[in-house]
Parts: C-alpha cells; structure tokens; sequence
C-alpha cells in the first residue's frame, strides 16, 4: 500500500516543477500554459489522495471541478493567445514587453 | 405515466438566490438577443445590462432583512454582509456600465461586452455569499474569467491583449496556489465548509499544525493576487493601463470588493483558530503593500498606472481591518469600499471624459491647466485626488479613519502609524494631480465631446464624496448593521 505521504511529494514536486516553470521560462507562452495545468494536476492528486485516505468522496467531487474550470481557463487563456499572435506574429515571452513591467 | 422523480431533493429556500438567478438570465438574455440586433442598435445591450443592474437593486433590498439563510446544501448564504456587498458590486457594475456607453460605440463585438460584465457581476455576487471552498472557487473563477476577457476587449490594440495576458497567467497561477492550499485544509479537516473547518480545526494538535499554517499561506497568497497585495502586485499596473477605460474603473473595485468580503468571511468563519498566525502574515503584506503603491506611484507619469498603484496603497490600508480582526475592523472595511468605489469611478470617469482623437488623456501633464478652460471638471477631478489622499473633511479621511481607529483600538498602534505615515507620502502624487490642474499653463484646449452619461457619474461621486465627507455616520452605522450574524 503506497502511503500518503508519497502521493503528497508527487504533488509538491509537480506543484514546484510548474512554479519554478513559470517564472523560469523566458521563451514560449505555450510552456507556460502548460506549467499552470502542471499545477492544476498538482492540486488534483492531492485532493484525490486526501480523499481516499479520509475516506470522503468530497475531495473526488472537488477534482472535477477543478478540471472543468481548467479546461475553461485554457480555453480563454488560447483565445487571448491568438489574438496577440495576430498582431504581435509571436509568443515569445520576451515579445510582450509594450508594457512598462 | 409515474411522477418524474428528481434523484436529489430539489434545493430549498432556492427564493433567495432571486437576485444571482435574475443577472444570469440576463446575462444570457444579453448574448443570445444581440444576435438578432443589427450592428447599429448594439447600445441597446448596454441599456439592458444597466437596467438589469438597476433592477437587481430592488431585488437585493427586498433581502436586507434575512440573516443567515442558506440554499444549495449550505453552499450558499444570505445574511446582511452578503447583501451589502452585492448592493455595492451591483452599483460599481452600474457605474461601469455607464462609463462604457460611450467609449465602447463602435468597438466590434460590442454585446458581448455587457455580457461579460454582467457574468463578472455574477461571479462576484457568488464570492460574497460563498460559505464552501467549492463556491469560492467557482465565483473566482468565473470572476476571473470574465475579466481577462473584459481587459482583452481592444483586440486591435497590442497593449490591450499584453495586458490581459499578463493577468491571465497571473491570475492562473494565484487559482492554482490557492486550491493548493485549500487541499491541505482539507486533507487535515476533511471539509470544505468554513465553519465546519473552523471547528474541525480546533481539535489539530501539533502535529497538524504546520500543514494548516501551510495551507492557511497558499490560500492567503492567492487572494492577495486577486486583491493586488505586494508582493503579488505585478499584473496590476499592466492589466490596468492596458484595459479600456471603463474596464479599468471596473476592475479596481469589483473584484476588490468581493475578495475583501470572501477574505472577511473565510478568516471568521474557518480560521478563528490561527488568528494570530494570520495577522502576523497580513501585517507583513500590509506593510509591504502600502509601501509599494505609494512610493512607486509617485514615478508614474500616466495617470491610469498611477491609480494602479493608488489601489495597491489603499488595499494596503485596507488590510488593517483585516488585522484588528474584529467587528469595528469589518464595519470599517466596508465603509472603506464604500467610499472607494464613489472615489475611483469618479477619477476614472474624468479620464474618459479627456479620451478624443488623438488624445488619450493618460499622461498627468494632459491634465495641466484644466480649472481655467474646464473648471467643473477640475474642481470634480481635484476634489477627487483629495479624497484619495484622505485629506479631511472629505469621504476619503472618514475611510481611512474608520480602519485606523479600528487598528488603534485592536492594539496595532505601530502599525497603524506607519499607515499613516505612507498615507502622508501617497498623498504627494495626488497633489502633484491637483497642482497640474490648477497652477500650470494649459497645453490643449479641452475641447472634449460632451457625454451626459459620464458627466452624471462625474457630479454623482463628487456630490457623494462631498456629502459622505460631511456626513459619515449613516454609512458607518449601514456598515456596523451589516455585520450582523457574522461577527
């Protein structure tokens, strides 16, 4: 039986991994996307193994919110993502700098 | 033919969602409607979205009275708190509306726009009667949502797309950061309701301790994105001088709002426990946040990042309500945004009134010389800045002095000082507004279009900061009643 703890390291290392992507990355929107869903899954398998191990559907019921609202929030966040890559021609992060930041 | 059987019981007391029910059927009704419009009736969505505005009030004032109903299984409650917060987010959202009228003719997709106005009004309406980790996440999101859009609404203008971007991967971030922590809240609890987590966590030993504090530090941190508290402030001045106008007024009050209502009733309801824990933690935020928003104001040159930077110094001061942590504290809060609102929105509706061809009235040396070609406008614009920097006796002191003495009187006096200290250097840059205004040369002719909607903005929050300056004590006395059943 694997014990709670590991599932919460996969968690935090996912969490971290998609954290530290973030702010690391200077080069492609994309990437970025890609590491806030890391830290969705994170906050997803965390709550799947509270879940089981409390022995409470609660946390389960919750993971499926997190993933219609994720699925959402790509969405608007890849619509705005066009919308910039038809005036900019790119999505560098280091082209969306008009902005004093 | 049997009787249809629901296979759960039909939600009760469902009455008193009237209001959220009524602006999602609006909402809707908005976007659906539009599609059969011809382009050059599109304003009549903006009508609509201000007359579901106007009709929601009455709506919420039928409610007043109720205190602590719950529908939705305990997701959702109705007790005076929730009602004043969404009195004043349904009139921030009116106000908004109004700006919009004008700046938004023309602009493609024009609908969609009110549409979007009217979800964020549900999102946050949702947020302010949020008793369950579920419901406070959805309202934010659904908040959030509509705002990157909203801020995304110039989808000509680079600058406009930049700064939704920025906000929205931000915002992504401070989502996930505060679902982090809500799942160690649960795996200690095994709740997700506030109170039932209040409770739960008073039978934590020690052990437990360090994975509440843990999970009470993500969920903070990510409300403070939302709320712009230093060090999670950077989108703000981006998505602020990126987004048209009337999104900006927007955004610097209803979101704002609402996360300091969610933020009062998650801190009473599920955390009395680490009350201390969490007032260390807010103090330090507090003080970084003042510092950042007034000293870093005072470098900016276009008027819409300074106000950027205005809001993070008067969430800084705001925050101190949160610290006293007690009802003298709340019932300031609320009066804070109160005045706040009336205060922003006016700014902000001078700004609009000064856009016109080639001129977009950003840069503060664009204001020099306003009183003698526009002196309504100046006077309305310097009374303004006054009220921001609190100068007495106009609505902006009474907010402010309503937090500090509720920070005195919990026994934060340093702190409270130094507020006031940064007060006292935050009021420079508003100043430096009034004194462009009326002692330097006139650089343009002023020679903007009339707009009556704006204009009625314009002398309403004037007449309001004026008389709320004046007259204080009802709306403290609104605020103190509106604690009740809470604290």
């Amino acid at each position: 039986m694997v014990p709670l703890s590991s599932y919460l390291i996969v968690g935090a290392a996912l969490f971290s991994i998609g954290v530290v992507g973030l702010y690391l990355n200077r080069k492609n929107v994309i990437t970025i996307l890609m590491c806030i869903e890391l830290i969705l899954l994170a906050v997803n398998i965390n709550f799947v193994a509270f879940s089981h191990f409390l022995n409470d559907l609660g946390g389960q019921v919750f993971v499926f919110f997190v993933l219609t609202i994720a699925a959402s929030e790509v969405a608007v966040g890849l619509a705005i993502l066009t919308a910039f890559y038809r005036l900019r021609r790119s999505i560098d992060v280091q082209d969306i700098n008009s902005l004093q930041g | 033919m049997s009787k249809i059987q629901f296979p759960f019981p039909f939600p009760e007391h469902l009455s008193i969602m009237v209001p959220e029910i009524f602006v999602a059927a609006m909402a809707m009704a908005v976007l659906l409607w539009s599609l059969f419009l011809p382009k050059e009736k599109h304003t009549i969505t903006a009508w609509m979205g201000i007359a579901t505005c106007a009709a929601t009030i009455p709506l919420l004032l039928s409610q007043a009275g109720s205190i602590g109903l719950m529908t939705f299984y305990g997701f959702f409650i109705l007790d005076p708190f929730a009602v004043f917060a969404k009195l004043l987010l349904v009139v921030a959202t009116l106000v908004a509306m109004v700006l919009s009228i004008d700046y938004m003719r023309g602009e493609k997709h024009m609908p969609e726009y009110y549409a979007m106005m009217l979800f964020t009004l549900l999102g946050v309406m949702f947020m302010a009667s949020a008793t369950n980790f579920v419901m406070m996440y959805l309202g934010i999101e659904l908040m959030a949502l509509a705002v990157y859009v909203l801020v995304a609404y110039q989808r000509e203008m680079l600058r406009s797309l930049e700064a939704a971007l920025k906000y929205f991967i931000l915002g992504s971030l401070s989502s996930g950061m505060m679902l982090y922590g809500m799942t160690f809240i649960y795996g200690i609890t095994g709740q997700f309701d506030f109170e039932a987590i209040g409770i739960a966590l008073q039978g934590v030993g020690e052990d437990g301790r360090f994975a509440m504090q843990l999970g009470m530090l993500f969920i903070i941190a990510g409300l403070a994105f939302k709320l712009s508290v230093a060090p999670f402030h950077m989108w703000t001045p981006d998505a602020y001088e990126g987004a048209p106008t009337p999104v900006t007024a927007f955004m610097s009050v209803v979101p704002k709002v609402a996360g300091f209502v969610l933020f009062i009733r998650f801190l009473v309801e599920a955390l009395p426990v680490l009350q201390h824990d969490y007032v260390q933690v807010l103090t330090v935020l507090a003080l970084l946040t003042m510092a950042v928003g007034n000293i870093a104001a005072i470098a900016q040159r276009n008027i819409k990042r300074m106000l950027a930077y205005s809001t993070i110094g008067h969430v800084g001061f705001v925050l101190l309500g949160l610290i006293a942590a007690n009802a003298d504290g709340y019932a300031g809060i609320l009066t804070y945004m109160t005045i706040y609102l009336f205060m922003t929105m006016g700014a902000f509706a001078i700004i609009i009134l000064m856009r016109r061809d080639g001129l977009e009235g950003e840069l503060i040396e664009e204001y020099a010389g306003m009183s003698k070609v526009r002196p309504g406008y100046a006077f309305a614009m310097a009374v303004m800045m006054f009220s921001l920097a609190g100068i007495p006796f106009l609505g902006g002191f009474w907010a402010k002095y309503a937090v500090f003495i509720a920070a005195v009187e919990s026994g934060h006096v340093v702190l409270a000082l130094t507020a006031l200290l940064f007060s006292a250097i935050g009021a420079f840059y508003y100043l430096r507004v009034v004194k462009y205004i009326y002692f330097d040369e006139a650089k343009h002719d002023f020679a903007f279009r009339s707009n009556s909607a704006v204009q009625v903005v314009v002398t309403v929050s004037t007449i309001m900061i004026i008389a709320l300056g004046l007259f204080p004590g009802p709306l403290m006395e609104i605020c103190h009643q509106a604690l009740i059943g809470l604290v």
